[in-house]
């Protein structure tokens, strides 16, 4: 089996091929999160709600988002945990 | 769930290094496709500013109601995708 492989049978197998494409996925994006470590980052909420806040980490199922310097209508809070849920994009510059 | 959610990881690869156009929560989002993280259905999405600077925008899954291809892109701007996040020694996955 493991020749199969080798030898390019990859090509033949679905579920192989999908194995694949959900690592490299899933590489990717978590790169990406690693590059938006310690970078302030603009969040869009529900109601056109925007924030600002300085990216920290997410936990595996990429629920939340811990912050640091969330700036607020009623001020900067030092940290925080915004819910993905609440969550339509976020975006920050490289 | 949205239909984006429901898609295989090879259906989501297939848009990787192509440029989308995504409508998630009403608004419309613009930019080179990254990549799709399978756990979330987050996109992650690039665009070249015209100071040499990138911004990145993720688009949380649950929110993304279409992603319809706009640009099929070339192998250029694959290559600039291609290393994108990935830093000094360890540039080292490709697909």
């Amino acid at each position: 089996k493991t020749l199969e492989v080798e030898e390019g049978g990859i090509q033949a197998h679905p579920e192989l091929q999908e194995q694949r494409a959900r690592g490299a996925l899933r590489e990717r994006y978590l790169r990406s999160l690693l590059a938006m470590v310690g970078q302030p980052v603009s969040f869009t909420l529900h109601e056109g709600v925007h924030v600002r806040a300085q990216f920290g980490a997410t936990d595996l199922d990429v629920a939340n988002f811990y912050v640091s310097q969330l700036q607020t209508p009623i001020g900067v809070q030092a940290e925080a945990l915004l819910r993905c849920s609440d969550i339509i994009s976020y975006s920050f510059k490289l | 769930m949205s239909e984006w959610m429901k898609k295989s990881p090879l259906e989501w690869e297939d848009y990787v290094y192509k440029e989308v156009r995504v409508i998630a929560s009403e608004k419309e989002y613009k930019g080179w496709l990254v990549t799709t993280d399978p756990v979330s259905a987050n996109i992650v999405l690039v665009n070249f500013l015209e100071d040499g600077s990138l911004s990145v925008t993720g688009i949380m899954g649950h929110s993304v109601q279409t992603v319809e291809t706009v640009n099929e892109g070339d192998h250029r701007i694959r290559e600039k995708l291609m290393h994108l996040f990935t830093s000094g020694d360890c540039k080292g996955y490709s697909l």
